[in-house]
C-alpha cells in the first residue's frame, strides 16, 4: 500500500440538532482515485469542507502528510496540498486563460508588478503538466465548461496539490469531455497526486474508482476496493434499498386517432434537419443523443425559443405556428429546462411564488391584483401532490435539495395544465433516491393524459421511463428503439457510435 | 489580429469619431481647422482626468458619481482658503493642497464602502450631495473670480501654438501634459501591477477574487484615493482654464464622464474597460457637444443625440453577445 496522504479519524460534526457526520473515518493514499458517493445531505460536502479547513470538526483528528491537526485552517489545508475544485471553478470569466492559471502564483509570491512573460511561462508549464493545449489568450468566459475545469485543475497542480477534491466534476460535460477528464485524472495518479472524486453518477464511479466510499445519513456505509463492485451494489448502499427496475409500470398509451403532437420534417439549419415523429397522449417519448446532437435545440424549437426554418408542427391534428414562447404555451406545450437553477427557478424567491409563476395571469383578479386565496390553494395543492419536502412554502427555493428543486420546477409547469410536457435532463444533479421518485412522478404525469417528451442522456433513466426512444446524431434521428427491445448496453453502443 | 482590432470597442468608437467629424465638416467646412482640434482637446482635458480616475472603480464593478463633487469641493475650498490668506503664488500649491483634500474625500468613500460593506453607488450618491452641500454652506455659494498673481496667464500657456485666421493664436494647452501622464499612469497601473489585475479580477468575480487572495478592501481604498486625487486635479485645472472657481463645478457632468467610460467599452457591471477606450469616449462626447453648435443644431438637441448614441452603443455589445450565444449554441451542435 502506498503511503497515506490523508487520514480523517472518527470525525463528528453537528449543525444545531442535525448530525452531519457521525463517526466517519477516511484515508486517502498517494496516487489513489477515491470516489465518494452519497445522496444529497449524506455528509459528503461537510467532509470536504472539514478536509479543506472550512469547517472544524466537533470531534476527531486529521492527519495530513503525517502532521496531526485538531483544527485545520483553509491556509494550512492549502499548504498541505489539499485543493478543492468547486463547481464554479473559481475563475475570472473576464480574464485570459494565462492570467487565470498564473494568478495564484503571482499572489503567492507577493509580487507587486506583473511580468507578462512570466505569466505566459507559468501558464504554459501548467498546460504541459497535464498534456493539454488551450489558447492562452482566450477569455475564460468564452470557453466550454470542460476547458474551464481543466484550468481549475491546472491551478490546483501548480499550487503543489497532493490531493485534488473534485465536487461533481462531470455534471456539465459531454461524454468525450468526461473521457478527457478521466485521462487527466489518470495522469495525476501517475504523478502521485490523489483524487477525491465526488459524484452522483454511479456509472462513472464504477469506471474510474480505485476505491469507493459511500455515505448515508452522515455515516460511512461502505469503503472498499472498487474492483468487482457494480452499480446495483452502490445503489443499494446509497439508498439503503434496492431500486428494482423490473417492477416499473408505464401508463398505457391511449389509442387515439390523431396524435397529440406530430412534427414533420423540422429543420433548423446547421443544427438539426428533417425531424419527424408523433407523440400520443399518455406516451413518454425519449429523445437521446450526445451533447451537441441537436436534442436540446429541438426541444427549444418546439417551445418557441429557437425558430425552425422548415417543417410543420401539429397539435391534436391542427397545424400550429410557433414563433415565440407564448405560442407554445397557448397550445399547451410546456418546457422544463436542464439548467433548472438558471432557467427554471427564481432561486431567492419563495417556493410558493415559484409554483404560481407560470399561471400568475390566471390568478389575477380585478385591476391586476393577485388573488391570494386562490394562489395559496394552488400552492398547497402542488406541494402536497408532488411531495415537496419543505416546512413552509415561504422558504426560498434555494434552500431545497436538488431533487426537491426539480419538483418545484415540475409543479410550476404542471400548474399551467399543459398537454405536452418537454423535460430536458430532469434528474441532472439529483441523487439516486430522488431520481427514482422523479421518474415515478413522470410516469404519473403521463398517466393523466399528458404527452411527455423526455430529453436525456441518462440511459437507465430513459429505460425506466420511456415507451419509445429516438436517437439523434448530428441533428438527425438515426434510430428508434421500442421499449420491448431495449437494453442499456444496446442503447449505449448506439449512443457513442461515432459517425465520422 | 486585424480581425481582433476591428471587432474591438475602441475601433468602433474610433470609426464613429471619424464619421462624425466628416459629417460635421461636410455641413460646416469651418470645422476642419486646428482651432477646432485644440478647442475639443482643451474642452476634454478635465473630463479625461476625471474619467481616468473613475475608470478603475468602474472596472472593479462600482459606479461612482461623487467624483464631480470632490472636484468642486477640493478646488473651491483650496482656492477660497488661499485667497483669504492673501496667497499670490503659482498654481503648484493649489494642486498639492487640492490633491490632499481630494485624496481624503476619496478615502472617506472608500472607508464607508469597505468598513460598512455599502454599495459604491449608494455611498457616492450620499457623498455627492454632501460635498456640494458642504461647499455651498461652509465655504461659499458664489463663483469667485479672484486669481493669485502667480497664476495669471496660466490659461494661455501652450505647448504648441498656431495662428488661426479666425480666432488668432491657439494651441495645445500645457495641462494636456497632465492628461498624458495621468492616462499612462492608469494604463500602467491596470496592466502591469498586481493591484491593477486585482481590479479586473474583482470586476470579473468579486467572491473569487477574495478567495484567490486579493485584498479587495485595500484595492478599493487605493482606487478611491486615486479617484479623489484625480478629481481634485481636474477641479483645480478647470478653475485655472476658465479663470474662476465655482462651488457647484461639474454638478451636471457626472453622467457625461460615466457615459464616456461606457462608450469606451467598460461594462457597467465591471470587469472590462480601457484607458484608450475611455479617451476616445471622452473625445466623442466633447465632439458631439461642439459639433451640434457648429452645425447649427439647437443646444437642446445635444442631450437627445447623445442619449441616442448611448442607446445604440450599449446595444451593440449586447446584440453581439446575443448573437454569439445563439451561434455558440449552434457551434456546440
Amino acid at each position: 500500500m502506498a503511503e497515506e496522504v490523508l487520514r480523517a479519524e472518527r470525525i463528528y460534526k453537528r449543525f444545531g440538532g442535525v448530525i452531519a457526520l457521525d463517526d466517519v473515518s477516511l484515508s486517502i493514499h498517494k496516487g489513489e482515485i477515491c470516489c465518494l458517493v452519497g445522496e444529497n445531505g449524506s455528509g459528503k460536502s461537510t467532509l470536504i469542507k472539514i478536509i479543506s479547513g472550512v469547517y472544524t470538526p466537533d470531534e476527531g483528528d486529521l492527519y495530513i502528510n503525517g502532521h496531526h491537526y485538531k483544527k485545520l485552517t483553509p491556509i494550512e489545508a492549502i499548504r498541505e496540498g489539499i485543493q478543492v475544485i468547486y463547481q464554479d471553478f473559481s475563475l475570472f470569466p473576464n480574464l485570459t486563460v494565462a492570467e487565470n492559471i498564473a494568478v495564484n502564483e503571482q499572489l503567492a509570491a507577493g509580487k507587486k508588478l506583473v511580468n507578462w512573460k512570466e505569466i505566459y511561462a507559468i501558464a504554459e508549464e501548467g498546460l504541459r503538466k497535464i498534456n493539454v493545449s488551450l489558447p492562452l489568450d482566450a477569455i475564460v468566459g468564452t470557453l466550454t465548461t470542460a476547458d474551464r475545469q481543466l484550468i481549475a485543475i491546472i491551478k490546483a497542480i501548480l499550487a503543489e496539490a497532493r490531493i485534488i477534491i473534485m465536487d461533481e466534476p462531470t455534471t456539465a460535460l459531454t461524454r468525450k469531455e468526461i473521457d478527457a477528464l478521466f485521462r487527466v485524472i489518470y495522469d495525476l495518479k501517475e504523478q502521485g497526486i490523489s483524487t477525491l472524486f465526488v459524484s452522483h453518477k454511479l456509472n462513472e464511479v464504477v469506471e474510474i474508482a480505485d476505491r469507493t466510499v459511500i455515505f448515508r445519513n452522515g455515516k460511512k456505509v461502505m469503503d472498499q476496493d472498487a474492483k468487482g463492485v457494480d452499480i446495483r451494489t452502490l445503489e443499494y448502499h446509497m439508498t439503503g434499498r434496492e431500486i428494482d427496475n423490473s417492477q416499473i409500470v408505464l401508463p398505457e398509451i391511449e389509442k387515439a386517432e390523431t396524435p397529440l403532437l406530430k412534427v414533420e420534417h423540422l429543420t433548423l439549419k446547421g443544427v438539426f434537419s428533417d425531424i419527424s415523429f408523433e407523440l400520443m397522449p399518455k406516451e413518454i417519448l425519449g429523445i437521446t443523443g450526445l451533447l451537441g446532437s441537436g436534442r436540446t435545440e429541438l426541444a427549444l424549437s418546439l417551445f418557441g425559443e429557437l425558430l425552425i426554418d422548415k417543417g410543420k408542427i401539429f397539435v391534436e391534428g391542427k397545424e400550429i405556428k410557433i414563433k415565440r414562447i407564448g405560442d407554445a404555451l397557448k397550445h399547451g406545450i410546456a418546457y422544463v429546462p436542464d439548467d433548472r437553477v438558471n432557467q427554471g427557478l427564481f432561486l431567492p424567491q419563495s417556493i410558493g411564488d415559484n409554483l404560481v409563476a407560470t399561471i400568475i395571469d390566471r390568478l389575477t383578479a380585478a385591476f391586476g391584483f393577485v388573488n391570494h386565496r386562490q394562489a395559496e390553494k394552488t400552492q398547497a395543492h402542488w406541494i402536497e401532490r408532488l411531495e415537496i419536502k419543505t416546512p413552509s412554502k415561504n422558504l426560498a427555493v434555494e434552500s431545497l435539495s436538488g431533487g426537491n428543486q426539480q419538483r418545484v420546477v415540475l409543479a410550476k409547469w404542471l400548474a399551467s395544465q399543459p398537454k405536452i410536457l418537454i423535460l430536458n435532463g430532469p434528474t441532472v444533479g439529483v441523487d439516486v433516491g430522488s431520481k427514482a421518485e422523479i421518474h415515478q412522478l413522470i410516469r404519473t404525469i403521463a398517466s393523466q393524459g399528458i404527452g411527455v417528451l423526455l430529453i436525456s442522456d441518462d440511459l437507465p433513466e430513459l429505460i425506466q421511463t420511456c415507451h419509445r426512444i429516438l436517437l439523434m446524431r448530428n441533428g438527425r434521428i438515426m434510430e428508434e428503439f421500442q421499449r420491448s427491445d431495449l437494453s442499456e448496453e444496446k442503447l449505449n453502443k448506439a449512443l457513442i457510435a461515432e459517425t465520422q | 489580429m486585424l480581425n481582433k482590432i476591428i471587432r474591438s470597442n475602441e475601433f468602433v468608437i474610433f470609426v464613429i469619431l471619424v464619421a462624425l467629424s466628416l459629417v460635421i465638416g461636410w455641413i460646416n467646412p469651418a470645422f476642419y481647422s486646428w482651432a477646432t482640434v485644440f478647442d475639443v482637446i482643451r474642452a476634454s482635458i478635465v473630463y479625461f482626468i476625471m474619467a481616468y480616475g473613475l475608470l478603475p472603480i468602474i472596472i472593479a464593478g462600482g459606479i461612482d458619481i461623487s467624483f464631480v463633487a470632490i472636484a468642486a469641493m477640493s478646488s473651491y475650498t483650496v482656492h477660497m482658503f488661499l485667497i483669504n490668506q492673501g496667497y499670490q503664488g503659482g498654481i503648484l500649491l493649489y494642486y498639492v493642497l487640492g490633491c490632499l483634500l481630494g485624496a481624503a474625500a476619496g478615502l472617506l468613500n472608500g472607508i464607508l464602502v469597505t468598513r460598512f460593506k455599502l454599495p459604491v453607488f449608494d455611498v457616492s450618491l450620499a457623498t455627492f450631495t454632501m460635498w456640494y452641500g458642504f461647499t455651498l454652506f461652509f465655504i461659499g455659494a458664489t463663483a469667485n473670480f479672484d486669481l493669485p498673481k502667480g497664476s495669471v496667464g496660466y490659461y494661455a500657456r501652450f505647448l504648441i501654438t498656431f495662428q488661426d485666421p479666425n480666432v488668432g493664436t491657439t494651441g495645445l494647452h500645457e495641462s494636456f501634459l497632465y492628461v498624458v501622464i495621468l492616462g499612462f499612469f492608469i494604463w500602467w497601473l491596470l496592466k502591469y501591477t498586481t493591484l491593477g489585475r486585482g481590479v479586473f479580477a474583482m470586476g470579473g468575480n468579486r467572491d473569487v477574487a477574495i478567495r484567490t487572495g486579493f485584498n479587495v478592501n485595500r484595492i478599493q481604498l487605493v482606487l478611491f484615493i486615486i479617484m479623489g486625487t484625480f478629481s481634485a486635479i481636474a477641479g483645480v485645472t478647470q478653475g485655472f482654464l476658465s479663470r474662476y472657481f465655482n462651488p457647484v463645478l461639474f454638478i451636471a457632468q457626472p453622467l457625461d464622464v460615466l457615459a464616456a467610460i461606457i462608450l469606451g467599452g467598460a461594462a457597467i457591471t465591471g470587469g472590462s474597460g480601457s484607458v484608450l477606450g475611455t479617451t476616445l469616449g471622452v473625445l466623442l462626447i466633447q465632439l458631439i457637444n461642439r459639433a451640434l453648435i457648429l452645425t447649427g443644431i439647437q443646444v437642446e438637441w445635444q442631450r437627445l443625440v447623445l442619449g441616442i448614441i448611448l442607446i445604440l452603443f450599449t446595444a451593440i455589445p449586447s446584440i453581439r453577445t446575443l448573437r454569439a450565444r445563439r451561434v455558440g449554441r449552434m457551434i456546440q451542435s
